[in-house]
């Protein structure tokens, strides 16, 4: 083959990747056109107000955790453990399994004491989050519809019980763009055992344009789908292709003139800052000893479990996610799966607090010393609560487990202008329903929004002839949440 | 309609044009009701303050209304504008005006027009009543005749009445029409159009040397008639069917037997099944008369629909929610309407009542799922084969096996292991004849193990049912409206019906089931279902529909920018006896479609979006055509058409996000099939599909995004199927153009671009080659590898080419 004569591959440089001298298409004219683009989400820019929080980290407790065991002491549910409720309210309540005539009342076994300044009351199975009490705001009086797991998800990641819908981080990205120069907007981290619901629509961007869709991250290895070269293509042949693919296509544009042409040259470059940085991302050789230890990477794991991995896991994950709003990321999504616990509560709350507990106190504390909190929110909980009654599922032996339960669950915010250090709302004697002040979901994400600048009835999409909003027709704002 | 379309997207040259219709009244002027306030309130006021609707208690469609005002009194003091409180609602103060709301205030002039009018006292013909203007798109649908243009460019001869529609346009607007393409987009053009595919080298070759003025007609008919342009324009319409190859929700089971739906599409479309038939034949094929199998798997259409099968859920309320789904598709699919905004209540911009919607819905509430049996001859060979590759092993393992039976066996016993091996499900069964064996002899172990995995393997014979609609006969459901859309909330009993904006069933007769509400559709007088659906084939063919919305042809969609076009494809449509392909071929034969893509084609600046048609559009090609471009490139794809879908490998990392997803890659060349097959799991859509904005399958989808992102790009760059597409033509061009570098380049990009490389191009290439050469010499020398280090030069050149812009292009 005729060989034209080697180059000095000194020249291969980043320097001259990202030099478009060659194409003549001049870096000014390239750089405002860029900015029209809306590439790697740049967004709409909307905010409406005075934003609060820049990022959000979104610890999502797949199956429903049961919040009379963790956040809302019943102390009324031992004294009636075993004893039926009243009909009235049982009578147009829906259940996924319990069987209403012979349901019972279930006690709980945890001790509750109150923690911080504010002598918010918490489980035992929290010492790590206990510690945290004066920045968070936990509210006791959630309440939804769907009391199916999927649908209550894609309701809480959604606002809509069905699928197809964009989720929080597609929105917030959508209307306010990506910080992050090598990173997408919307990064997702899961601890999963059998799987999701929803799979990959818990992350979707529904009708939105796909790059507000979350993008999956792996906590090892290569961190993103296709990421790495193919093992034959080295770093410096990756280098050099993607220099003559800019090259090729800038003299493609400037022949043809198309945008969108402008636009792949763009989205080239950033795909290959993201080939530098996202490795990095998952390097924790730079993390402190005292950080790892805090945040728990390093626990023994049980070794024997359907959850051997997690501890781990999920630390990392939290670990991870620090690291990715500190790199402007903005919507992390921290997937654990699953406090389905309809039976085996005890054990399996013990389980999945060890898990999370000490790794999301762990990541509160580290924000705040960094001085990150501020402006990361910090969102924690699952699609619904638990029962107070005891599952008696028709093929169940014993009762030792909680059926779903949308009508009165607990959450809790920190961080991005959230006032810590309350409660908000409370629930009947035994936790049946909300006594007062109820949030609904819509009334969540409309709170959430407006932290991030938003005007929830302002963000909307036009779809099918139809302007979509993350909270449908309702939402109100929570102003108690707000600092 | 003549200039509805215009006015709204108004260009500088016509603004003059307009002003002279406006109208610009002198106070002192005698005020004429009809000329001069009617149009007015028609426009402006009507679609809140009439009959039907009464925003605020007021309604200004009649003299009583007028005079009766609102909820806040009176708006009109006889011969006193200055008291008149509809003055004040209209007149706008720093710009703004309180009504009409939402919208732009009333000019000067027309406030000045009201002022004059109330001061000449409010006169009001006698028992005249104004009806709110009807929307464009529910006006009655007449062919327009075709305007007489001469010829405005040599660029742009007028071919058919499509262009004489956009030059007349081009006319008035001062614009000059792009230049054709050059051969060569055409052909590419023509190919990704109509196949999804690419043309060879040869074929570009063969229609560049070809001097027959009809050579373009030629390849567009060759075109039509290639099994492939069903498969194109049948995903098109799985895109609006949402299908799937999954249930959706928690579940997600797989629905093994979805494909036939798919098949039957692109056998449909292949052979130009009209469209009036093709639509029938998917919502109520059931209900003909003596349905045949096909029309029966035709009604898979709305099998598609999302079924929640999550543990403990309410059957009813989903059974509800599949049935509000179809009301939607079927209402957006061919009628462009959004009829989902009236589940819930009414809307005053909504031409479609919530009793309406209900009525719509009462069409589908007693189809039951059903399903036919369908057999395929390949489907039985397929059988056939793996049953002969299996017997022989069987065989010799039972001949085996009779060797340990114990002596003393009973007929009856042997009679037992004949059945139980034939009957053969699980593992426990094999255990329960193990007792007339003489277990404890050597061998038997081996054996059992290799006659277990046998059993476990025999391959099954085909028993494909694909899922159907079924009218219930018995027990049949009253339909009542739903209260605030809560589907147990029952409110009024409904009957079938169809929207009173419509026209009536055949003249008033009554609607009774599907069929009629199919056949409805199609009546000579449905103003609609032509219009959406014309408008969808040119949105294929321009990346853009003439109606921008495709699936909204309502208040809230955008008007057409060329209406009297868009009436006349579609008039023409139902003459052509709704014949797809001859709508295609009338379209890619004008002058409209052959012209440049190129967003410089033209030295003047027009209207950058290209509302007017002065230039072809270019567009990202869809997901699964950038998968079948990278195959025909290579010359890796596998051109089956139709059939069971495949399942490219995936890491598991990505499958595991979803409950108990079974993801066995699929083995041979099947894994080089085409992007539609790939089997579309709804919780866990294959990522190469969804980075390219493939739909996610839990609504119709009439038009897909077109992002431009960084995953795309490290798809493109890293995902195995596409490296292994530049390993494979980089290696073809190693065996074909060994050390013809000008040569290898050239034919790549011919296979990738249909033209060679351009000089600077092959500059760029030269070095690119240089530089790669050395630096797999280099590796080479490391690692030792077999390789020819300028076969991996080649491949990374290719790599290079499949990921330029263009390659991913339709120009």
């Amino acid at each position: 083959m005729q060989n034209p004569q080697h180059h000095d591959l000194n020249a291969l440089n980043r320097r001259r990747f990202f030099a478009t001298g060659a194409s003549g298409l001049g870096t000014l004219a390239l750089a405002s056109l860029m900015k029209q683009d809306g590439l790697l989400g740049a967004g709409q820019q909307l905010a409406h107000f005075a934003p609060r929080a820049k990022r959000c980290i979104y610890l999502f407790m797949e199956g429903g955790p049961s919040q009379m065991d963790l956040f809302d002491p019943k102390p009324r549910l031992n004294e009636l453990d075993g004893q039926p409720m009243p009909e009235s309210l049982l009578k147009d309540i829906k259940f996924a399994f319990i069987q209403k005539e012979a349901a019972r009342i279930m006690g709980s076994p945890r001790t509750f004491k109150r923690y911080g300044e504010c002598g918010m009351e918490l489980s035992d199975l929290l010492p790590h989050l206990s510690t945290c009490v004066d920045d968070i705001a936990l509210i006791r009086s959630m309440h939804c519809e769907q009391f199916n797991h999927l649908p209550g998800q894609l309701m809480m990641l959604s606002g809509s019980d069905l699928q197809g819908r964009p989720t929080l981080g597609s929105w917030l990205n959508y209307g306010l763009g990506n910080e992050s120069e090598n990173l997408p907007g919307y990064v997702v981290l899961a601890t999963l055992g059998r799987g999701l619901p929803g799979g990959a629509s818990s992350w979707s961007s529904g009708f939105l344009p796909s790059q507000y869709a979350g993008t999956l991250f792996r906590n090892q290895g290569s961190p993103v789908l296709n990421l790495a070269n193919p093992p034959e293509i080295s770093n410096a042949a990756q280098m050099r292709s993607l220099q003559t693919i800019n090259e090729l296509n800038g003299l493609r544009y400037e022949q043809i003139g198309n945008p969108e042409i402008s636009s792949r040259i763009k989205a080239y470059e950033l795909a290959f800052r993201m080939q530098q940085t996202a490795p990095e991302l998952l390097d924790l050789s730079g993390e402190t000893k005292t950080t790892l230890e805090e945040y728990g990477v390093t626990r023994e794991e049980a070794s024997k479990s359907s959850t051997s991995g997690f501890m781990g896991s999920y630390a990392r994950n939290c670990l991870l996610a620090r690291r990715m709003v500190e790199r402007g990321v903005r919507f992390v999504s921290l997937f654990l799966s699953t406090w389905d616990h309809h039976s085996a509560l005890d054990s399996g709350l013990e389980r999945y607090t060890k898990i999370s507990d000490q790794p999301v106190a762990a990541l509160l504390k580290d924000l705040k010393q960094r001085g990150l909190l501020d402006e990361t929110l910090v969102v924690w909980g699952g699609e619904f609560g638990r029962t107070p009654l005891g599952e008696n599922r028709v093929n169940f032996k014993k009762v030792t487990g909680r059926d779903h339960h949308p009508y009165s669950f607990s959450m809790w915010l920190a961080g991005g202008g959230i006032k810590g250090g309350q409660v908000i709302g409370e629930t009947d004697e035994i936790g049946w329903g909300v006594t007062k002040d109820p949030v609904h979901v819509h009334d969540l994400h409309a709170t959430i929004l407006k932290l991030f600048g938003l005007d929830h009835e302002k963000l909307t999409y036009r779809f099918q002839g139809r302007d979509f909003r993350l909270t449908d027709v309702s939402g109100n704002i929570v102003e108690q949440l707000l600092a | 309609m003549n200039d509805q379309g215009y006015r709204s997207r108004l260009i500088p040259v016509l603004m003059p044009l307009l002003l002279f219709s406006s109208p610009a009244i002198a106070a002192e002027k005698t005020v004429d009701f009809e000329r001069d306030i009617a149009p007015i309130l028609k426009s402006r006021c009507l679609s809140c303050h009439q009959d039907r609707v009464r925003q605020g208690g007021l309604a200004l469609h009649s003299a009583v209304g007028v005079r009766k005002g609102g909820e806040s009194g009176e708006i009109i003091d006889l011969g006193d504008p200055d008291a008149s409180y509809l003055i004040d609602l209209i007149t706008a103060y720093d710009g703004v005006a309180e009504m009409p709301q939402e919208a732009a205030p009333l000019t000067t002039d027309e406030v000045e027009t009201f002022r004059s009018w109330i001061k000449q006292g409010a006169h009001w013909p006698e028992n005249l009543v104004l009806e709110p203007p009807v929307l464009w798109s529910l006006r009655t649908l007449t062919q327009p005749p075709v305007p007489t243009v001469t010829q405005t460019s040599a660029k742009f001869p007028i071919r058919n009445p499509i262009d004489a529609f956009v030059a007349a346009r081009h006319q008035l607007a001062g614009v000059q029409p792009a230049p054709p393409a050059s051969k060569r987009t055409l052909i590419r053009r023509l190919f990704l159009d109509l196949t999804g595919l690419l043309p060879t080298p040869e074929e570009v070759a063969g229609f560049i040397a070809d001097e027959d003025p009809r050579a373009y007609e030629i390849l567009v008919d060759k075109l039509l008639a290639s099994p492939h342009f069903g498969e194109r324009w049948g995903r098109y319409w799985l895109d609006l069917a949402r299908y799937a190859d999954s249930d959706g929700y928690l579940g997600d089971s797989i629905r093994p037997h979805a494909w036939v739906y798919r098949e039957w599409v692109i056998q449909a479309i292949n052979d130009d099944l009209p469209f009036d038939q093709f639509s029938i034949e998917q919502l109520a094929g059931d209900l003909l008369e003596k349905p045949t199998d096909s029309q029966l798997i035709a009604t898979g259409f709305h099998r598609n629909t999302l079924s929640n099968t999550e543990a403990g859920v309410d059957l009813e309320l989903y059974r509800t929610k599949e049935l509000v789904d179809r009301v939607n598709t079927t209402g957006m699919v061919w009628l462009g309407f959004t009829l989902g905004c009236a589940e819930c209540h009414d809307h005053k911009h909504d031409p479609i009542s919530q009793k309406e919607f209900y009525q719509f819905y009462s069409f589908f509430n007693n189809a039951d799922d059903s399903s036919v049996k369908v057999s395929h001859d390949w489907d039985m060979a397929e059988y056939q084969s793996k049953q002969k590759q299996w017997q022989p092993a069987y065989e010799k393992a039972l001949t085996s096996l009779q060797e340990f039976e114990k002596s003393d066996l009973t007929a009856e016993q042997k009679a037992e292991i004949t059945k139980t091996l034939e009957k053969y499900k699980r593992s426990s069964d094999l255990k329960k004849i193990s007792p007339y064996y003489e277990t404890k002899q050597p061998g038997w172990d081996k054996l059992y193990s290799q006659l277990e995995s046998l059993l476990k393997t025999r391959p099954s014979p085909p028993a494909t049912r694909a899922p159907t609609f079924k009218e219930r006969t018995k027990d049949r459901r009253d339909t009542f409206v739903h209260v605030r859309g809560i589907y147990n909330q029952h409110g009024e009993k409904v009957d079938p019906g169809t929207p009173a904006v419509l026209p009536e069933f055949n003249a008033g007769e009554p609607l009774r089931d599907r069929l009629d509400l199919a056949r409805w559709l199609f009546q000579e007088n449905n103003p609609l279902t032509a219009r959406v659906a014309v408008n969808r084939i040119w949105q294929h063919l321009f990346a853009r529909g003439l109606v921008a919305t495709p699936n909204d042809f309502g208040t809230k969609g955008e008007p057409p920018t060329h209406p009297l076009l868009l009436d006349w494809l579609a008039a023409e449509y139902k003459s052509q006896n709704w014949s797809r392909k001859t709508m295609i071929r009338l379209i890619v034969m004008s002058s409209t479609y052959r012209m440049s893509s190129a967003a410089n084609a033209s030295p003047v600046q027009h209207d950058v979006n290209n509302q007017l048609l002065w230039r072809q559009n270019s567009y990202r090609v869809e997901a699964e055509i950038v998968r079948d471009i990278h195959l025909t490139a290579s010359s890796l794809l596998d051109r089956t058409i139709g059939r069971r879908g495949i399942r490219p490998p995936l890491p598991a990392f990505v499958t595991d996000v979803g409950r108990s997803v079974k993801w066995p890659a699929t083995e041979g060349s099947a894994r080089y099939r085409r992007g539609m097959y790939i089997v579309f799991k709804r919780t866990v859509p294959y990522p190469m599909l969804m980075t390219f904005d493939a739909p996610d399958a839990t609504v119709s989808c009439s038009r897909r995004e077109r992002s431009n992102t960084p995953l795309q790009a490290l798809t493109l760059l890293n995902g195995p199927l596409f490296f292994e597409s530049a390993q494979a033509l980089g290696k073809l061009m190693w065996e074909e153009h060994q050390d013809n570098l000008p040569a290898a380049t050239e034919e790549m990009f011919l296979r990738c671009f249909s033209r060679p490389p351009a000089p600077r191009e092959q500059e760029y290439l030269n070095a690119a080659y240089a530089d790669l050469l050395y630096l797999a010499e280099n590796s080479q020398a490391k690692t030792k590898s077999a390789e020819d280090p300028q076969q991996t030069a080649l491949i990374q050149l290719a790599r290079i080419v499949m990921n330029l812009d263009e390659f991913i292009t339709r120009d």
